[in-house]
Parts: C-alpha cells; sequence; structure tokens
C-alpha cells in the first residue's frame, strides 16, 4: 500500500517531472496562457502517460529491444490519436482550443522517458500508477502556472472575470507580457526556484 | 519453441501485428466517433452563422446555391461564408450584411491553430463586435473594411483583413444587387 502511495505522490513534488526532471517544458508554455485548456492537457497528458505506461509494461517481455523506441512511439501516438477523437466528438469546443497540441503530446518527453525508464523495467500495475502520478504532477505545474497567467495577462480565471471592473478603471492594465510564451519560462523558473528553495539537501 | 526476441523475422513479425492491430482500432475508433464529430461541427457552423446575422439560436437558415453560396438567414439576412490563412493555418468565418446592402451586420471568425491570447483573440466577441456597421458598399462599389488589429497578431490581423476583402470582391456582384434591391 505505502508503495502506491509512493508511486503516486513522489512525482508531485519529490521527482516531479517539470520541476525535477524538466521535462515536457514545451508543452508547459503552449498551452499556459489559459486555465482551461491547462486543465485539459494535463488530463489528456495523465491519461496517455498511464495507459502507454501499462500497455508497454504488458508487451514489455515481448518487445525486440532493437524497435523498443518506435514501439513506444506507436503506442503514445495511438492513444493520442484516441484522445483526440475523444474530444472532437466529446468535448468540441476545449479540443479546438488545445488544437495542435493534443497531437504534440506524442513528442511529449515525460511520456517516452517514463516508458524507457520505468514501465520496460516494471509491472503493470505499478507502471500504470508510475504513469499516473507522473502525468498528475506534470498537470499540477500546468494548472499553477496557468492560474498566474490567466489572472495577469487576461484578469479572468476559466474564462470568467476576477479582477474587478473597478480596479481597470483605477489605472490598472492585464499583463501583455503574461500572455506571451517568455513569461511561462520565468513562472517555471520561479516555480523551480521555490521549490529547490525549500528542499535543498543539507 | 523459443523465439529469439532479437532475430529479424521476429521484428518483421512484431512490427506487421502491432501496426495492423493498431490501425483496425483507430479506424474503428474513428468509425464509431465520426457521426458525434459531424453533428458538433455541424452545431458549430450554424451558431456562427447565425450569430454573425445577430439572430438567436431557433433562427432558420436557408442555403442559397447560386455561383457562390449564400446563407439567407430567416429569409432576409445574407451570411457570407469567408475562408482564408492566419499565421500557422488557416482563419474562417461569417460575414452578415445589414439591409441596407451597404454595412456590415456582423461576423464570426473562428481558426485552426491561432496562437492563444494572441491571433486567436479574433474569436472573441471583443474583437468581432468592432465590424458591426462598418461600411463596405460606397456608391456601388465594394470597399476594403478597415478595423483595429490584434497587438501582438499582426499576421493574423493582416489574414482577417485578406480574407475579408476577398469575399467582399468575390461577392462583389451579388452585394452590388443586393444593395441596389435595399435602396
Amino acid at each position: 500500500m505505502s508503495n502506491w502511495k509512493k508511486l503516486l505522490i513522489e512525482p508531485l513534488r519529490k521527482t516531479n517531472p517539470v520541476m525535477v526532471l524538466v521535462l515536457g517544458i514545451c508543452s508547459c508554455l503552449a498551452v499556459t496562457a489559459k486555465l482551461k485548456p491547462a486543465l485539459v492537457m494535463g488530463a489528456s497528458v495523465t491519461v496517455v502517460t498511464a495507459f502507454s505506461n501499462l500497455i508497454i509494461s504488458l508487451l514489455r517481455k515481448g518487445i525486440p529491444s532493437r524497435i523498443r523506441i518506435i514501439v513506444q512511439l506507436v503506442v503514445v501516438s495511438t492513444l493520442v490519436i484516441l484522445v483526440d477523437q475523444f474530444l472532437k466528438a466529446f468535448a468540441y469546443d476545449v479540443s479546438k482550443q488545445l488544437s495542435v497540441y493534443v497531437g504534440l503530446i506524442i513528442t511529449n518527453c515525460i511520456i517516452m522517458g517514463r516508458l524507457e525508464a520505468y514501465a520496460l523495467s516494471h509491472g503493470p500495475g505499478e507502471s500504470f500508477l508510475d504513469g499516473l502520478g507522473n502525468g498528475l504532477g506534470y498537470s499540477l505545474i500546468l494548472i499553477i502556472v496557468a492560474f498566474f497567467r490567466e489572472l495577469f495577462g487576461s484578469g479572468t480565471l476559466l474564462g470568467y472575470q476576477v479582477i474587478p471592473q473597478s480596479l481597470y478603471e483605477a489605472g490598472y492594465q492585464n499583463n501583455g507580457l503574461m500572455i506571451l510564451p517568455p513569461m511561462a519560462l520565468i513562472v517555471i523558473g520561479i516555480i523551480i526556484w521555490i521549490n529547490n528553495s525549500k528542499t535543498e539537501s543539507k | 519453441m523459443k523465439r529469439d526476441i532479437n532475430s529479424n523475422g521476429y521484428i518483421f513479425l512484431y512490427a506487421t501485428i502491432l501496426v495492423v492491430v493498431v490501425a483496425a482500432l483507430l479506424t474503428a475508433a474513428a468509425l464509431w466517433l465520426q457521426p458525434y464529430q459531424q453533428i458538433n461541427r455541424e452545431k458549430e457552423k450554424r451558431v456562427m452563422i447565425l450569430s454573425a446575422a445577430g439572430v438567436n439560436e431557433d433562427g432558420n437558415i436557408e442555403l442559397i446555391d447560386g455561383d457562390l453560396p449564400v446563407y439567407l438567414v430567416n429569409g432576409s439576412i445574407p451570411v457570407l461564408p469567408m475562408q482564408g490563412n492566419g499565421l500557422w493555418g488557416p482563419i474562417w468565418g461569417y460575414l452578415a450584411i445589414a439591409a441596407d446592402g451597404k454595412t456590415v451586420a456582423g461576423v464570426t471568425f473562428d481558426h485552426k491553430s491561432e496562437t492563444p491570447g494572441l491571433g486567436g483573440e479574433i474569436t472573441t466577441e471583443k474583437f468581432q463586435h468592432q465590424f458591426a456597421g462598418k461600411q463596405v458598399m460606397d456608391h456601388g462599389d465594394v470597399i476594403p473594411v478597415e478595423f483595429d488589429a490584434i497587438t501582438g497578431a499582426t499576421k493574423t490581423s493582416n489574414g482577417v483583413k485578406e480574407m475579408i476583402d476577398n469575399t467582399l470582391e468575390k461577392y462583389s456582384a451579388y452585394l452590388k444587387k443586393f444593395a441596389e434591391k435595399g435602396e
């Protein structure tokens, strides 16, 4: 039981794929201008990492090692296409907002990283949890970054106006830089900084 | 019989089976989900046309297919479909002509892959609102539309302008006829 918990909890902070391993930064920049696409992207990546880990782990004894990367890519891209098709059928407006980024999940380094580092050498149950944990760790950072970017960049959260009109009348302005990708990098940098300063080993 | 997992034969067999299984899976999923996706697309198109015309959602749309397709909303408001190019991919939209035949009643835009927060802003009410009432006909001729572009999204804004101007140009014969009727 404690092992299960460890697999799920550790990637949230201690071995967080974004904060600690600094993987998957590319999509962190792309989809965090607004909170809603960040939430859906996080959920999609979590589903894909969990199930690709599970499938690769089930196949791991039969995969010829010379073509294992190709096999991994085939499995990941199949899952991504399925997620994309599902979003288009049942969450159309969100799928439109995410547009190309869903397809780019295929190239998300976290997924390949977990497959290579974990799923190929562990059982299906553990691999599934590991994928789930890492997906959630990624989502967590995505949500934090998107929260600040949408709040200060657009004055809204999930599309609802949060910063009151009276503040705008008093001269407050949305920070246009927050919407641009460089600011995502700076926000992630600050998150990593805070995290490192708190977990510094003595 | 124990196979060598790294022999060429096994690799070929493995890859072939994998690809066939995956292809079958994806085909099944695509066929199953297609009707749902089609409904979504139709619904979206309907909403875009109606909102360009400024009509609520139970409006009636009629497709008049002459040389160029025109959507007639509630039998009186012509809505022209537009297609153009943004920065990353296609953009499209609908342009409704007011009853006088000279001004824009409303527009809606959409895009495939413009940057969220920049080019993606063309889908917002805030951006589309400014088009209502813009003059498109002057003394029986089509004139280019002027509007406030989006800061940081010059390419997308240019794409929108080009798209509108091209559409007006293309439909100029239809618009002239419509304007004469309106006078």
